[in-house]
């Protein structure tokens, strides 16, 4: 390594740092510092004339590292890497002798967690000096780093062949990028093929949906793959490989012409998917009129071939020898750039209700089973589209009662609102009396939720029609012969209902689709507490998760109605349009990366990889450097210190830690160790806030406190530290229930060395949460001060520890 | 107490506190968390006999209207027989909420609407504390005084067919000793009155 020569340049921020910290004494103190070539005070460092001399200084004093202490880092840390980097650079851009690479550049924030939150101007001065101590000391290991790009794979590969599928695929193929549309079923369209009309406008459902999904057919960018599910997800941003599994159809889709014959001579009958069990199909089907790809099926379960060795009538009669019986299941790899899961929604079936409900199932309570005059809203779509009529005796009937919130809005089980019920019903009322005017439509309800652009106006509309409107959660519904007894109390008049009625309709709770939990884990993504996929922000970045190139739309993240998901598959496209638009990902230098030499591929950092970046290859391990979020949980994890992070490294750390604490004095001192983006960000909040706190506490920000390892900690006491504070983001995947694991493990061995574990606090915190931060550092420090100050004794048992690398 | 008689709800008529008492009653922590679904009303068997559904008094229990909850009909009318519980979608324990305003009525002798109910309790608890079970004559000698000539008469006549069916016994039937009812029994009362 060259040897050293830094330039300290401390701002004083026009008073908001030099009125409470003596910054000329600051210079003072770290021009003395070893490396130190030159250290200088200004009013404004951000201004031209602070970064032209920053600038001068490089080009005149060859300076090849620099410090700067002012403000955070999350205000003007670019501003300062660019100051370095354009040194030397005159204003044509041509001469370029002297610039120094920004990652050169160290930042000691005397600000924001300094200047701000003190107000004795002795002790803030000798912290800022203690930071920007630390700070020149981890400059010196600093290295040159670039950040790479990698070229990025265009084709999509679309999961889920609903409306949110169908419509993304539209999208993203138009664009012109190639779309692989992976559907489970034999036929794409989703829930929304099953529909009769669509509020609140009423249209035809199958007349808005059923060109999209021509449409997407005949496209020349996109291909579906049907009967298939994806089995694993590999590689990186950019660069995945989904593998699928596809099950046999046993039919040619390209040969078969959808005449039915086939249908006509097959022995076996079963209840059929798409009508929801209302009316039977034959075992060989075709899942609807209207499918895509239009080509019969045949159901393996029940087939009489494939059961008991007999039958292949289906065979002998098609025309078009479409019935391949031997057909086998394939897999398949579709290497993409990005993945787009669209898995939609299952409603609450009666048999998955007594797990969800502790045995309990709601639907009995309701009469659903014990009379076939029970059906659920998707049933009654059905019902409405065979022509009206009860299951029970096929007369149309006329008092009907719509029974809401059946499973949703528990406190166990299924918490939230199924947020189409309300509109689906008042859709239902409304289609109810134009297909049998003399109807009598009841809908009882525990709130009306008319959320969206024109449902209130639609209420309105079945107000006008005298639907009658209870509020009041239906308390049973009991067969009485012919007829349904449904008992309620209207709580608005507050007394007890009890009206006979021809059909009963349940609008049971929406769920995660069967399998969200398995593709979750796939694509290493997360679900929410309620089952559904979880999007990076709830505000900002709602159809983005954890992973780049992974992004999400329609129900698969959470109930919604169809207009809401085809504003959602908009906006997925939209961001997988920008994500692959590029052609390159650039990717942070900030990494992990394995000593090949120190490895014996034990696979323990593979274990604690939240992004599956980590691999076990032939030729040892493996940290890809795309998918490596660089949170450095891997590092202290690795037994033979074969792991480093760059830009985070165990050298910059350790003298950054020796930096900050080891100067005399009788005050006790205390490291606190924040996660850089939301812990550090809070802290930085408590000073925007002003809120005062002890100057015993230093902050160091880390990528993940998982990064902090036990050997940090113990090097923290050995420098000079009295007590260490960890603090994560509780966005992090470095989890609450990780980082108390990790801290309780690091305190069993301080134990060892004679450190109390009360010398050692963790928490996690979200960033408007400083005041928990402050809470943590002040009663954290009123303990430390009232513990003592660690002896030097100790301190130097635990160097010696150190040095002899246990 | 008095009732209110007025049709608005004032501040001066609330209990800031009351909430605050109920959620420390066993199966009241999570009164707070009610939809005001009317599920409990709409289950409810002995509606009829009330004068506010059990959704009604939970509301008015959120308000702090106190006075109104302690010296309604329906806390004393309720049966407990869990149907509200088994179907609230929240998952309150209406009849132990229910219990705790019983137990809280009298504590703050809040006169019930009806007079028979809470001696009723009372006998009921005690002639159990003594023996560890029921013993049905003597209940009805303790509420001798409470009942009207013809709900007497009634009570004669069902206690007369009891007896014939071999269900009601002169002696009072006694626990063993070995079950420690006494014990438990103490207890819980004390328990009950530490509260």
């Amino acid at each position: 390594m060259k040897e050293p020569k830094i330039g300290v340049y401390i701002c004083h921020c026009g008073g908001n740092i030099s009125d409470t910290v003596d910054v000329a004494k600051v210079r003072e103190n770290v021009s003395k510092l070893k490396g130190v070539e030159i250290a200088r005070t200004y009013e404004y460092m951000c201004s031209k004339p602070g970064q032209d001399m920053i600038q001068r200084d490089i080009k005149e004093h060859g300076l090849n590292r620099v410090v700067v202490a002012s403000c955070s880092p999350r205000m003007h840390l670019d501003t300062f890497r660019g100051a370095v980097k354009g040194a030397g650079v005159d204003f044509r851009g041509a001469e370029k002798k002297g610039a120094l690479n920004p990652y050169l550049l160290e930042m000691a924030n005397i600000r924001e967690q300094c200047s701000w939150v003190h107000d004795n101007k002795e002790s803030a001065t000798e912290k800022a000096t203690a930071l920007v101590r630390g700070a020149v000391e981890r400059v010196k290991f600093n290295e040159p780093l670039e950040p790479k790009t990698m070229p990025v794979n265009r084709d999509v590969a679309v999961i889920g062949g609903g409306i949110a599928g169908i419509l993304a695929s539209i999208e993203l193929a138009d664009k012109g990028y190639k779309v692989y549309l992976v559907e489970r079923n034999p036929s794409i369209g989703g829930h929304m093929a099953q529909l009769s009309k669509t509020f609140p406008t009423l249209d035809c459902s199958a007349c808005i949906l059923t060109p999209k999904m021509v449409y997407v057919s005949q496209h020349p960018n996109i291909e579906i793959i049907d009967m298939a599910e994806p089995i694993a997800v590999n590689g990186s941003p950019g660069n995945y490989e989904v593998t699928v599994r596809i099950r046999p159809r046993y039919v040619d889709k390209e040969k078969c012409i959808s005449c039915g014959e086939c249908a006509k001579v097959c022995p076996v009958k079963k209840f059929s998917n798409h009508e929801e069990g209302l009316t039977q199909e034959k075992c060989i089907y075709l899942p609807f009129k209207q499918a895509v790809p239009n080509s019969y099926v045949i159901d393996k379960d029940l087939c009489l071939w494939f059961n008991k060795g007999v039958c292949r009538v289906c065979e002998k009669f098609c025309k078009g020898k479409a019935i391949i019986f031997d057909q086998k299941e394939e897999t398949r790899q579709l290497n993409v750039g990005a993945i787009i899961s669209c898995t939609g929604y299952q409603q609450l079936d009666p048999s998955l209700s007594k797990e969800i409900f502790d045995g309990w199932n709601v639907f009995s309570q309701y009469g659903f089973g014990l009379h076939p005059d029970v059906v659920t809203n998707l049933q009654f779509e059905r019902l409405m589209l065979q022509g009206l009529h009860r299951p029970s005796n096929g007369k149309p009937p006329k008092k009907v009662a719509f029974v809401l919130c059946v499973g949703s809005r528990m406190d166990r089980g299924i918490q939230y609102c199924c947020k189409i019920g309300c509109m689906n019903a008042i859709k239902h009322t409304l289609l109810l009396l134009k297909a049998f005017p003399p109807a009598e439509p009841w809908v009882f309800y525990t709130d009306i939720r008319a959320h969206g652009k024109g449902y209130e106006e639609f209420y309105s509309k079945a107000r006008d029609h005298n639907v009658k409107f209870i509020r009041g959660r239906v308390a049973e519904v009991v067969p009485n012969g012919d007829n349904l007894i449904l008992r309620a109390e209207d709580t608005v008049l507050s007394k007890q209902i009890e009206e006979t009625f021809d059909l009963v309709v349940l609008s049971p709770a929406l769920l995660p689709n069967v399998g969200t939990g398995e593709l979750s884990k796939m694509m290493g993504v997360d679900l929410g507490p309620d089952g559904f996929f979880l999007e990076r922000h709830h505000k900002l970045r709602p159809v983005d998760t954890k992973m780049e190139g992974m992004y999400l739309a329609g129900c698969a993240l959470g109930p919604k109605d169809i207009r809401e998901t085809t504003i959602e598959t908009m906006a997925t496209a939209s961001k997988v349009a920008t994500f692959l638009g590029r052609g390159e990902i650039s990717v942070s230098p900030e990494k992990a990366y394995i000593i090949q030499e120190k490895c014996n591929a034990c696979g323990e950092c593979i274990k604690h990889c939240p992004t599956k970046a980590i691999e076990s290859t032939s030729k040892g391990v493996i940290i890809n450097s795309i998918s490596c979020t660089g949170c450095g949980i891997c590092v202290p994890k690795c037994p033979t210190d074969a792991i480093d992070l760059k830009q985070s490294t165990d050298a910059q750390l350790m003298a950054q830690i020796h930096g900050t604490s080891m100067e005399d004095g009788d005050k006790p001192r205390i490291l606190a160790f924040l996660e850089k983006t939301t812990a550090y960000g809070s802290a930085d909040l408590a000073g925007q806030t002003r809120v005062l706190y002890s100057p015993n506490v230093r902050i160091i920000p880390v990528p993940s406190t998982g990064r902090v390892g036990l050997k940090h900690v113990l090097h923290s006491f050995a420098s000079g530290a009295d007590g260490v504070i960890l603090i994560e983001g509780d966005d992090s995947p470095f989890r609450e229930d990780n980082l108390r694991e990790h801290v309780n493990s690091m305190k069993k061995e301080l134990s060892k060395f004679g450190v109390e574990s009360l010398r050692v606090a963790s928490t996690t915190t979200t960033l408007p949460q400083y005041d928990k931060v402050v809470n943590l550092f002040q009663t954290f420090n009123d303990r430390i001060s009232k513990m003592g100050r660690i002896s030097p004794e100790k301190r130097q048992k635990i160097a010696e520890a150190l040095a002899g690398g246990k | 107490m008095k009732r209110h008689s007025s049709h608005h709800i004032k501040a001066e008529m609330t209990d800031p506190t009351f909430i605050e008492e109920i959620k420390k009653m066993p199966g009241g922590e999570k009164i707070l968390d009610c939809i005001q679904c009317g599920v409990c009303a709409g289950s409810c068997h002995a509606r009829f006999a009330m004068d506010y559904s059990p959704m009604q008094i939970l509301k008015m229990a959120h308000l702090g209207l106190k006075q109104d909850v302690l010296s309604s009909s329906t806390i004393w009318i309720c049966a407990s027989c869990y149907t509200c519980a088994s179907r609230c979608p929240r998952g309150l324990n209406i009849p132990a909420i229910m219990s705790g305003f019983k137990n809280m009525a009298m504590k703050n002798n809040v006169p019930a609407p009806i007079a028979l109910k809470p001696k009723f309790h009372k006998a009921f608890t005690e002639i159990v504390g003594k023996y560890g079970r029921m013993h049905e004559p003597e209940l009805q000698i303790k509420l001798l005084n409470k009942t009207s000539p013809s709900e007497l008469l009634h009570n004669a006549s069902l206690g007369l067919r009891m007896f014939r069916k071999g269900k009601l016994k002169l002696q009072p039937s006694r626990l063993s000793p070995a079950t420690h009812f006494s014990e438990i029994y103490n207890k819980a009362m004390n328990k009950g009155e530490n509260k």
